[in-house]
């Protein structure tokens, strides 16, 4: 089976750092990026399955990468992981928008993240 | 002129003016009126001695002396008829006879005036009665026998037997009168004795021009009459007049002694001239040294009164925090009324009952009163005043356990405090220290001042309240503000959590699913001390931001301190950083360098300066800006907080400081915010408002705070 390709966008250096080295590990193709404009770049070069992605961040944001997803022809699914907690308002609206599924920081655990990840590739 | 001449102008002067006022004054009470007809016989009797002594010959001298024995036998039947209206005697046919005697007496002194007075001789320098000494003249002896051994004799004498029957106040008021006019009768006497015995000089006629003051006096004290104004009037008057004269008299007789030893028009002009010097240079002095003198001395229970109401007025009603208001309440009356004792019972709405809140000297100050109690039913009932020698003179029999609470408050007046027709407070009395009794006017002035007490406990109770609740707003307001933080507070709380555990996780994950099983222990060591560091850094940062937190959250202690601007800026940005950065609002901030301290309520000027922020944040709506300006204008701080947000409508202005006032979204603002900041700048002295705003061009709210020392004092 071949793993999921993977793109991770956060501007928490530490949280991709651990994304990347958990995911990487397990024979993912993971990349990723603290920007969302390298990010953008990154999905458009890499076409990756399944993206994730932070919801507030400098300059670009998860909303637009969310936007972008959606126009592409072969859209990567979107997972949203984020600390952005308004009691559940941005999370009905990102889903609504037509976003995967969405994750609090903490994440509470990491092969539940992973099962997710897999489940998207196999809805395909 | 000698002493005598000039105490008889003196006193013809001022008793004249005094008779005069009590005319005016006195029109509705009979006695009053009959006070002056006093002072007129006084005038009359003097003006006949000023005659008598300047007379140049013996014609002149006799007919002088003839006038003056009007006033001294209009004087006793008056007195007499004042003590029987006094006293409430009827003794009109008495009062009648006293009255025809007089007439008698004058007629016969005018007539026969040479039977009555006698013959006049000239003695070395002036003119003397004294042949009559020669003859004993009879029908004068007879005359004053009658009037003034016998009238006056039994005027006394019922006087003093009121005296003995009387109780309270009326005994006091008794005391006094019979004392004063005894006093004051001692001129007149004086002078008659002198008729008698020529060989004395007549230096009690001094005594002539006051005798009607002391008298006046003596009933003033214990408010017979009210006229204690006029008295003091002519006190100052008579003082004055004094005064001039003694000062024209002076200067010309120096210089004509010593001087020029002869008496030339040249010496008195000069004498004039001194004297008009001295009288203009030092009128006005003396004018407000007799002022000062007669209210210190003569008057000194209005004096107190006057001082007493001045000080509640300005020092003791106008204190809010309560303790300090009855504290100070107990001690100026204490002070000024001068009591033994004195205590204030405050009624406790908790326990249902009257508490000693103030005192002194008590005897016993654990007293508590319930509604129940008889003192406390009584004043509630009647809304008097009790007390106790008012109580003891009019018989009135005081029931045991009202006397058992007086007792333990030491107290002789117990005076309701009443708001709104309920008795909130007690106010009790004790004593005079010169165990005089109170008098109407102590009342008059007193039971007001218990109103106005209780209007100022309220003021001062509710005052405190007001703190309380606002506080109490402020706080909440506080809480709730946090709560609309919390999207930046948890982003940046949960984001640190995050890393941690996801390293932590993901180690624990790699190592049971066996990713981990070629590397050494020394490698799998590396790796774990990397991540607890990483773990040990974002849990830091968690911490951090919670501190922040909790130190905002914490309530202010409502003292000041010398305070950094910069800092506390800083500090508050370090709160709505996050906030702002999430909804990408760039900061700017432009302060002086050298910005002098500022003395505030540290916490307080970060609610302000966070609510500002935090307002400026929420009014724009995406992609903005906000300034923070501080600079020194004036010794002025002014602190601006500018936003590039939607601005406010002008017709919104006027509302936007007040309370429950937003125009957030439901849930968003609680309407409190700007109503607390300018709460705690005007607090601080300072001002806010806004300075310039349109809609859709942003707002810039402006604070304007004083340069203060550490004192809190202007620099």
């Amino acid at each position: 089976m071949i793993k999921p390709k993977i793109v991770a966008i956060d501007d928490e250096v530490g949280f991709i750092d651990m994304l990347s080295n958990y995911f990487s590990i397990r024979g993912y193709d993971i990349n990723v990026s603290v920007r969302g404009v390298n990010g953008i770049e990154m999905i458009k070069q890499k076409n990756p399955d399944v993206v994730l992605c932070d919801l507030k961040m400098p300059g670009i944001d998860g909303d637009e990468v969310l936007r972008l997803t959606k126009s592409m022809q072969n859209s990567p699914k979107l997972i949203f992981i984020t600390a952005y907690d308004d009691g559940g308002k941005t999370k009905d609206r990102l889903l609504k928008l037509g976003a995967y599924a969405y994750f609090d920081k903490p994440i509470a655990s990491l092969k539940a993240l992973e099962d997710i990840i897999n489940k998207a590739v196999n809805d395909n | 002129m000698g002493f005598y001449v000039l105490s008889s102008l003196i006193a013809s002067v001022t008793l004249s003016a005094l008779g005069i006022f009590m005319f005016i004054r006195g029109k509705s009470r009979f006695e009053i009126r009959i006070w002056g007809y006093i002072c007129f016989g006084v005038v009359f009797w003097q003006i006949g001695s000023f005659g008598f002594a300047t007379a140049k010959t013996k014609e002149m001298a006799f007919y002088w002396w003839q006038f003056a024995h009007i006033g001294t036998m209009l004087v006793p039947p008056l007195f007499f008829q004042f003590i029987c209206i006094y006293l409430e005697i009827r003794k009109k046919w008495l009062q009648i006879s006293a009255y025809a005697i007089s007439v008698i007496f004058i007629v016969i002194n005018f007539y026969w005036g040479r039977y009555f007075i006698g013959d006049l001789r000239l003695t070395p320098e002036k003119f003397y009665f004294i042949d009559w000494f020669n003859y004993r003249n009879p029908l004068f002896i007879i005359y004053y026998v009658l009037a003034y051994a016998l009238l006056l004799g039994y005027s006394y004498l019922i006087l003093a037997r009121a005296y003995r029957v009387s109780h309270g106040i009326r005994r006091k008021q008794l005391q006094y009168l019979i004392i004063g006019t005894i006093v004051a009768w001692s001129g007149p006497i004086g002078i008659i004795i002198s008729y008698f015995r020529t060989d004395l000089y007549v230096y009690t006629n001094l005594l002539m021009g006051i005798f009607p003051i002391i008298m006046g006096y003596a009933i003033v004290r214990h408010q017979l009459m009210d006229i204690e104004v006029i008295i003091k009037k002519t006190l100052v008057f008579t003082g004055l007049l004094a005064f001039v004269f003694v000062m024209l008299i002076l200067p010309t007789l120096l210089i004509q002694e010593y001087i020029l030893r002869s008496a030339t028009w040249g010496s008195r002009i000069i004498g004039l001239i001194i004297s008009g010097v001295v009288i203009i240079l030092t009128m006005h002095k003396i004018e407000s040294f007799l002022i000062n003198v007669t209210d210190r001395y003569l008057f000194q229970k209005k004096y107190d009164y006057m001082g007493l109401l001045k000080t509640f007025t300005s020092e003791v009603l106008t204190v809010l925090k309560i303790d300090d208001l009855l504290n100070l309440t107990v001690d100026k009356l204490t002070d000024l009324v001068k009591l033994n004792s004195c205590a204030v019972l405050l009624f406790d709405n908790e326990k249902q009952q009257f508490d000693v809140r103030a005192f002194r000297n008590m005897a016993d100050p654990s007293v508590s009163l319930v509604k129940m109690d008889s003192i406390v039913a009584f004043l509630d009932h009647t809304h008097g005043y009790i007390l106790k020698a008012d109580l003891t003179s009019k018989k009135i029999f005081i029931p045991k356990d009202i006397q058992v609470v007086m007792d333990k408050l030491s107290s002789e007046l117990v005076i309701p405090m009443i708001l709104h027709e309920k008795i909130i407070g007690i106010l009790s009395m004790g004593k005079k220290k010169s165990d005089e009794d109170y008098t109407q006017n102590d009342l008059d002035i007193l039971l007001p001042l218990a109103g106005t007490l209780a209007i100022a406990v309220s003021n001062a109770e509710l005052f405190a309240e007001l703190g309380k609740t606002q506080a109490e707003a402020a706080q909440k307001e506080k809480m709730a503000v946090i709560g609309t933080l919390s999207a930046g507070i948890n982003h940046e709380i949960c984001n640190p959590l995050g890393i941690a555990r996801g390293q932590c996780e993901a180690f624990l994950l790699n190592m049971k699913d066996g990713f981990y099983n070629k590397k050494t222990s020394e490698e799998l060591l590396l790796m774990a001390q990397l991540i607890m560091t990483k773990v040990i850094k974002e849990t830091d940062r968690a911490t951090a931001i919670t501190k922040k937190l909790s130190s905002f959250a914490k309530p202010a202690k409502g003292e000041s301190e010398m305070v950094d601007i910069n800092k506390e800026i800083d500090e508050v940005f370090g709160l709505v950083n996050y906030e702002l950065k999430l909804d990408k609002i760039e900061i700017e901030k432009d302060i002086d360098k050298n910005l002098p301290r500022i003395f505030v309520d540290r916490k307080q000027f970060q609610e302000v300066l966070f609510n500002l922020m935090r307002n400026a944040a929420q009014s724009i709506s995406d992609n903005g800006r906000i300034t923070v300006s501080a600079k020194n204008i004036n010794e002025k701080i002014m602190i601006n907080i500018q936003d590039t947000g939607s601005g406010i409508a002008p017709e919104k202005i006027k509302e936007l400081f007040n309370p429950f006032f937003t125009t957030k979204e439901p849930g968003k603002g609680t309407g409190l915010g700007l109503f607390i900041v300018r709460q705690v700048v005007e607090k601080n002295g300072g001002r806010i408002y806004v300075k310039n705003t349109k809609v859709g061009e942003g707002t810039t709210f402006t604070i304007e705070l004083p340069v203060l020392d550490c004192n809190g004092i202007k620099v």
